[in-house]
């Protein structure tokens, strides 16, 4: 009983050192780098980074596998561009409220699929993301529809924008990092590896899972409220499946139900399809067949393969 | 007169559906999985079809074999290639079964729509009719000949789905293998085999119902994500893994989709579908006809 919970509490440690380093080497690019466009290329990287954290919470730690992180992401930022545009309410407001509204929904949505798992679950997150987004889109007297909705820019500098996500990114980690430090973590991954063992225990499974929904969504609508006031537009592209796929591709391939995983995972896939982008447009075809041939040969992702190698020369030092 | 119109033409989109959706339910019936590439392999064909008739200068009437031979290899290559560690003792995988179906799935999906965009090119293509007359009367209602075409070969084909897996031994050993997959191996039927027969003819089918549907829908890459929607809504409806429900569900979704769309809105036709959906998952997950039709 002792011994389980510190393994992973000291595994864990690693892995969010591991983050924590992987931010601060982020947190120096703008020294070096001035290129407006690059510091852009990873400021949506890192919007994807918090969208990837926030999916990796529900289907990493928690098991429930949604196919609605982009759509969370579209609704936060319609949050803020909404009120902004009927209300003209301040950004002080609009982004808090993004992440009360996509919380409440996350909830919600949550209660209402509990008793739904694998490919039912899938299907009912999948309906109401594209529900979401349809709505959205067709609502041209409240929403704009397609044409979008212009968002007020929260600064003028790019560094600045740069560092709002460097420090929303670390305290997103810092949060997580608690949590499944601690009871609430533990029950999550109770509840991913055995949903009615970890009842017979006694553990209230129905707060727990829709507490992991609310938590996972308010992040994705953080992550899209802040990503919509940096492109001061959005628009239902946002919510589409496509991009639910890319963050499903960015946990795969760094390594689901880590901390690194996810963050890591953003980087080199939209890094890389930037360089692929100029390299013929060959970006989406990379990262599916990545994300097969990971997901079928190297199922724990990059922070996996890393693990693996980090232990293995140790181990073979033992023995030698 | 406008009412029956709907009706009709509600019908023959619902046959169009069926052929994808039967295909869905039974991957769901033998390895309880939703397949999320399900419309690319739709697409794959519609492809296929045109390909073969505009650049190679193959009639109309044998580039249609030929893409169901496509989308029957595409299907069974998947399935070799992909699904095989969904039963053959992958249990203590980290990634869970439900989540690996869910991810390469999905994965495959991306890869076929960007590879296809890539190679072919990301415009639609107009794909050749099989009939050249463009208006068939039918009674009091008029009917596009490649419409009519599509839904009676739709039909024949369905048909045909119903007969082999009622009659023939390899449908009643897909049967077999989707009730009880250890019971139908200790029984010697080869399940592995099975699975395969499954996927090649799900790939069939629906490369079948893209080319049907060719000429009508200009096919371009991302083509087979609206029929892929539809389908995930039929196999709920029906029961997921039944066809019989399936072939219900889609006459039924065809025709209601049909009214819904003049009478009510356009624009959340779709929307509308989903909803239907997520209600029959949340109260009636058994599917709208219940276990009695759940034969497969």
């Amino acid at each position: 009983m002792s011994d389980a919970p510190d393994f992973w509490r000291k595994r864990l440690a690693i892995d969010a050192r591991a983050a924590l380093a992987v931010i601060a080497v982020l947190a120096l690019v703008p020294l070096g780098v001035s290129s407006p466009y690059w510091l852009g290329v990873l400021i949506v990287s890192m919007y994807f980074a918090l969208a990837a954290l926030g999916w990796n919470l529900l289907a990493g730690f928690t098991g429930q596998f949604s196919l609605a992180p982009a759509a969370f992401a579209m609704l936060g930022a319609y949050t803020t561009g909404l009120l902004d545009y009927h209300l003209h309410a301040p950004l002080a407001i609009g982004i808090p409220a993004a992440i009360a509204a996509t919380a409440a929904l996350g909830g919600l949505l949550g209660w209402i699929v509990l008793r739904l798992q694998g490919p039912y679950l899938a299907l009912t997150t999948l309906s109401f993301a594209e529900i979401a987004r349809v709505v959205i889109g067709n609502s041209y007297v409240f929403t704009r529809g397609d044409q979008g909705l212009n968002v007020p820019a929260l600064m003028e500098s790019r560094v600045g924008y740069y560092y709002l996500f460097v420090g929303v990114l670390v305290a997103t980690l810092l949060v997580l990092y608690a949590l499944m430090r601690g009871r609430a973590g533990r029950f999550w991954l109770a509840i991913r590896d055995d949903a009615t063992g970890a009842e017979s225990r006694g553990i209230d499974v129905v707060r727990y899972k829709t507490l992991a929904f609310a938590l996972s969504c308010a992040i994705c609508g953080l992550a899209g409220s802040l990503y919509g006031t940096f492109s001061q537009l959005v628009s239902p592209e946002l919510g589409l499946l496509l991009q639910t796929g890319l963050v499903i591709a960015m946990v795969v391939i760094g390594g689901m139900g880590t901390l690194t995983g996810p963050i890591v995972g953003a980087l080199v896939v939209y890094l890389a399809s930037e360089w692929l982008r100029e390299a013929g447009n060959v970006q989406m075809i990379v990262f599916a067949a990545a994300v097969i041939l990971v997901a079928r040969f190297f199922r724990e992702g990059l922070w996996g393969i890393v693990t693996r190698l980090r232990s293995r020369p140790s181990a073979a030092r033992g023995a030698a | 007169m406008l009412a029956l119109d709907l009706f009709v033409n509600g019908l023959i989109f619902g046959l169009f559906y069926a052929l994808m959706a039967v295909g869905l339910a039974m991957i769901f019936g033998v390895l309880k999985i939703v397949n999320f590439a399900h419309g690319e392999f739709y697409m794959v064909g519609a492809y296929a079809y045109v390909l073969c008739a505009l650049k190679l200068g193959i009639p109309a009437w044998v580039a249609l074999p030929l893409a169901a031979v496509a989308g029957a290899a595409l299907g069974w290559l998947v399935e070799r290639t992909l699904m095989r560690p969904l039963y053959t003792g992958y249990a203590s995988w980290g990634l869970l079964k439900d989540e690996y179906a869910v991810v390469v799935t999905f994965g495959l999906s991306l890869l076929l729509i960007n590879l296809v965009d890539k190679v072919v090119g990301p415009y639609p293509y107009r794909g050749p009719v099989l009939i050249e007359t463009s208006r068939i009367a039918l009674g009091p209602i008029l009917l596009n000949g490649q419409k009519l075409i599509a839904a009676v070969v739709s039909a024949a084909l369905l048909v045909g789905l119903a007969l082999f897996l009622k009659r023939s031994l390899r449908g009643r050993q897909i049967q077999a293998v989707a009730q009880n997959r250890l019971g139908a191996s200790l029984a010697g039927i080869d399940a592995t085999r099975t699975t395969s027969l499954v996927f090649a003819i799900s790939g069939m089918l629906a490369a079948l119902s893209g080319a049907l549907l060719a000429p009508l829908i200009n096919p371009s890459p991302d083509v087979g994500a609206f029929p892929a929607i539809k389908s995930y809504v039929i196999v709920v409806l029906g029961g997921m893994g039944s066809v019989w429900g399936a072939m219900i569900a889609s006459l039924l979704l065809g025709v209601a989709e049909s009214f819904f769309a003049v009478y009510v809105s356009y624009d959340y036709r779709d929307a509308f579908g989903l909803l239907i959906l997520m209600l029959v998952l949340l109260f009636r997950p058994q599917g709208l006809m219940g276990e009695k039709v759940r034969e497969l």
